[in-house]
C-alpha cells in the first residue's frame, strides 16, 4: 500500500508538474479539427515567435460547443463552422475583434467576408479560414447516358425541373439529409430569400422536393461519397470538400468512373470554418499573432495545399496548386461567389417547421 | 464422420466475425494507397510516417498513461467498495451505498460527462482547482465509471470466496489488515486483474467523456480518430491500431505464458509436498516394525 501510494503521489506531483510548465507567458492552446492545418504551420510559428502551441483537435462542432457554454475552456483560438458560430456569439462566447493587431486582414476576400457575415455581422468576431459549398456532385457520362449532351449539370434545374430527375432516377440521386441546408437551396431556386420566415414559402419548398421524392434514392449527409465514387449513384447534392474526396477516390480506384462538382448558377449554399477568440482565453495577445500568421498567403496557401479545402484568402490565390486553383468547384470565379449564401441560422420556431417539412419530404407522404 | 456440421460452422464463423475485420484492419495498414477504401500495393509508409506524426503518436502515448492511471485507481476503489458491500452487510444506507456504487453502469455517458465538466468549472471558480482541465480531469472521469466495473467484477468473486480460510487466519492471530493483504488479495487477484484489464480498455476506447472533461494539451487517440473522420481516415490510423493490437497481443501472451508456468510450479510444489508427507507418514511406521 505504501508503494502504491508513493507510486500515485508521483504521479499526480508530474501531473501537477506539467500543468505549472504550461502556465508561463509564451503559450497559445488552439483547438480545431484534426489535419486542419498544413503539417508544419504549428513549428514555423513557433519559429517565428517562439510562442509554444498546443494544437488540440475536437471531433464535432456540438462537443467545441459544450466546451465554450461550460467556460473556461482553456483554448485562445478555436475553430466554428459559421452555423455554430452565430448562436455562439449571441451567447457571448467570443471576443470582439481589434483589426488593428491583424494587419494581414487585407488579404481576405471581401466577398467571402459578406457572406460570411450572414453568421456575424461586419464580421466582428471572427475571420473565415477555410470554405466549401453546397453544389452537385455527378457522374457526367451516365448524366448525360440520361439526359442527353446539354444535360444543365450547372443548374438546379437538373434536379427540380420537372421530367429530369424522374430519369435520373435510373442512375440514382441522393440529398444531404439536412433541413437547414436543403430546404433554403429550395427556397433560393424558387426565388425567396434563404432564411425566410414564411410558413407558405417553406411549403412550396417542401412541396418541390415532394414532387421529385419519388425519384430519389436515399437523403444521407456521407454515404454519397463512396456511392460516387463507386457509380452506384450519378447525381449527389453534397459538401464540395466530400465530392472531391469522392473524385480523388474514384481517380484512385481506377475503375473508370470519372465525378465532377458544380456550383449551380442560381446559387448555393456555402460553410464556413471560422477562427474566433474565446471571451475567457489567457493569451490574446498570442491568438492575435497566431490569427494574423494564419492570414499570411503564403501559410494559407499550404495549409490549402496539404488539405484541399479553399481558403478565404483572395491574396493567396496564386500560390495554391493549380490543380485545386483551377478547379472551378473549389475555386469559383467572383462572379459564382457572389452567387453563394451562407447558410442561415433560423430562429428555433422555424427550424421547427423545417424539420417537420423535411421528415414528411423524406417519409414521402 | 461429420467434418461440417452446424455447432462447427458456428464455431468457424463466429470467430471470422471477431477477427476477420482485425486482420483486413492490420492489412490495410500497409496499403500503399493514402484512401483507406482503395487498395494500392504494399508498403510501410504509414509506420514510417507515424515516427513524424507527434501530433498523433502524443494522443496514443497519453491515451495509454490515462487509461494506465485509471486501471490502477478504479482497481484499488473499486476493490474497496466491493469488499464493504460484501463484508458489511449491515449498515445503514446499504442499499443506497449499493446503488450509488453500480450507478454509472447505467448511466448514460453523456450525462455522467456533462455532469464532471460542470463539476469542474464550478470547483474551479470556487476553489481554484482544477484550474485548468487536463489528463487529471480525465483521469478522474474514467476512474468515477471504470471503478464501478471493478465493483461488480470483485464482489462476485467475494461473495463466493470461504469465509473460513479468512476465519482460520484470524484465529491464529493474524489481524484484519494483514489477513486481507495476505489472504483475500491473493484469492482475489484474478478478478483484479481482469477488473484491471477491463478498466484499461473502457478508458482507452472512451471518447463521450474524454471530450467532455479534457482541456488543452489533453486530446486522447479516440478523439484524434474521430476528428480525422471529417477529412477522411488516413491508414495512419490502421497502422497506430495495429501496433496497438499487437502489444495487446503481446500482453495477453505474456500473462497467458507466465499464469501457465506459475500454474505447473504451484502444482509441482502440491504434489512435491504430498509426497514428502505420504514418505514422512510412512517412514516412522517402518522404523516402528524393525
Amino acid at each position: 500500500m505504501n508503494m502504491f501510494g508513493r507510486t500515485l503521489l508521483t504521479l499526480s506531483l508530474m501531473g501537477a508538474m506539467v500543468m505549472g510548465a504550461q502556465a508561463n507567458d509564451k503559450v497559445l492552446r488552439v483547438y480545431n479539427w484534426s489535419d486542419y492545418i498544413a503539417p508544419d504551420t504549428v513549428k514555423k510559428f513557433e519559429d517565428e515567435t517562439g510562442i509554444r502551441v498546443t494544437y488540440d483537435v475536437f471531433d464535432s462542432n456540438e462537443t467545441l460547443e459544450a466546451r465554450l457554454l461550460a467556460g473556461k475552456s482553456g483554448y485562445d483560438i478555436v475553430v466554428p463552422s459559421n452555423s455554430f458560430l452565430a448562436k455562439q456569439i449571441k451567447a457571448g462566447v467570443y471576443q470582439p475583434l481589434d483589426k488593428s493587431k491583424l494587419p494581414n486582414w487585407k488579404n481576405l476576400n471581401p466577398v467571402l467576408l459578406k457572406n460570411a457575415a450572414a453568421s456575424d455581422p461586419d464580421n466582428a468576431h471572427a475571420f473565415p479560414y477555410l470554405w466549401g459549398s453546397i453544389g452537385i456532385g455527378f457522374n457526367p457520362a451516365k448524366v448525360r447516358e440520361v439526359l442527353g449532351a446539354n444535360a444543365p449539370t450547372d443548374s438546379w434545374d437538373l434536379l427540380f425541373k420537372p421530367g429530369n430527375a424522374d430519369k435520373l432516377k435510373a442512375c440514382g440521386i441522393s440529398f444531404l439529409d439536412s433541413p437547414t441546408e436543403m430546404l433554403p437551396a429550395a427556397l433560393h431556386y424558387l426565388g425567396y430569400p434563404v432564411n425566410d420566415k414564411d410558413k407558405a414559402h417553406i411549403a412550396e419548398a417542401e412541396a418541390l422536393f415532394m414532387k421529385i421524392r419519388p425519384y430519389v434514392a436515399y437523403f444521407h449527409s456521407s454515404k454519397y461519397i463512396s456511392d460516387l465514387a463507386n457509380g452506384n449513384i450519378c447525381v449527389a447534392v453534397g459538401y464540395s470538400g466530400d465530392v472531391l474526396q469522392a473524385k480523388a477516390r474514384a481517380a484512385e480506384s481506377g475503375n473508370n468512373v470519372v465525378i465532377d462538382y458544380s456550383i449551380p448558377k442560381e446559387g448555393a449554399g456555402s460553410f464556413y470554418d471560422m477562427v474566433a477568440i474565446p471571451r475567457d482565453a489567457a493569451n490574446v495577445d498570442n491568438a492575435y499573432l497566431f490569427m494574423d500568421f494564419l492570414m499570411r498567403p503564403d501559410i494559407i496557401a499550404e495549409i490549402t495545399n496539404s488539405n484541399g479545402y479553399s481558403n478565404a484568402n483572395a491574396a493567396a490565390t496564386p500560390l495554391v496548386d493549380e490543380a485545386i486553383r483551377n478547379d472551378p468547384g473549389s475555386y469559383p470565379s467572383q462572379a459564382v461567389m457572389a452567387t453563394l449564401y451562407a447558410v442561415p441560422d433560423q430562429p428555433i420556431a422555424t427550424q421547427r417547421i423545417m424539420t417537420r417539412g423535411w421528415t414528411r419530404v423524406k417519409l414521402g407522404k | 464422420m461429420k467434418r461440417f456440421n452446424f455447432s462447427r460452422f458456428m464455431l468457424i464463423f463466429g470467430l471470422m466475425f471477431i477477427y476477420l475485420p482485425m486482420l483486413i484492419l492490420v492489412i490495410y495498414s500497409f496499403n500503399a494507397s493514402k484512401l483507406v477504401t482503395v487498395w494500392g500495393g504494399w508498403s510501410i509508409k504509414w509506420y514510417v510516417g507515424l515516427l513524424d506524426n507527434t501530433q498523433l503518436m502524443g494522443s496514443v502515448v497519453r491515451s495509454l498513461e490515462i487509461a494506465c492511471y485509471t486501471a490502477i485507481a478504479a482497481v484499488a476503489l473499486g476493490t474497496l467498495a466491493a469488499f464493504v458491500l460484501t463484508r458489511v452487510t449491515r449498515f445503514k444506507g446499504r442499499t443506497l451505498f449499493g446503488g450509488l456504487v453500480t450507478a454509472p453502469l447505467v448511466m448514460p455517458e453523456v450525462i455522467t460527462g456533462l455532469s464532471l465538466l460542470l463539476l469542474f468549472v464550478a470547483m474551479a471558480q470556487l476553489i481554484g482547482w482544477p484550474q485548468e482541465r487536463g489528463i487529471v480531469t480525465i483521469w478522474i472521469a474514467h476512474t468515477t465509471f471504470c471503478a464501478a466495473y471493478v465493483a461488480v467484477v470483485v464482489s462476485a468473486r467475494l461473495r463466493e470466496l470461504d469465509l473460513s480460510i479468512e476465519e482460520a487466519a484470524m484465529d491464529l492471530g493474524a489481524k484484519p489488515f494483514k489477513v486481507f493483504f495476505l489472504i483475500t488479495i491473493p484469492m482475489i487477484a484474478p478478478s483484479l486483474a481482469a477488473g484491471g484489464m477491463m478498466s484499461f480498455a473502457l478508458s482507452l476506447d472512451d471518447l463521450v467523456l474524454a471530450s467532455f472533461v479534457s482541456g488543452p494539451g489533453s486530446t486522447t487517440l479516440p478523439m484524434e480518430v474521430f476528428s480525422a473522420v471529417r477529412l477522411g481516415v488516413k491508414p495512419e490510423i490502421n497502422a497506430v491500431a495495429s501496433l496497438i493490437l499487437l502489444a495487446v497481443s503481446l500482453v495477453t501472451f505474456l500473462v497467458w505464458y507466465f499464469s501457465r508456468k506459475a500454474e505447473a510450479n504451484r502444482k509441482r510444489a502440491i504434489q512435491e509436498a504430498m509426497d514428502q508427507t505420504a514418505n514422512e507418514a510412512w517412514q516412522p511406521q517402518r522404523a516402528a516394525t524393525v
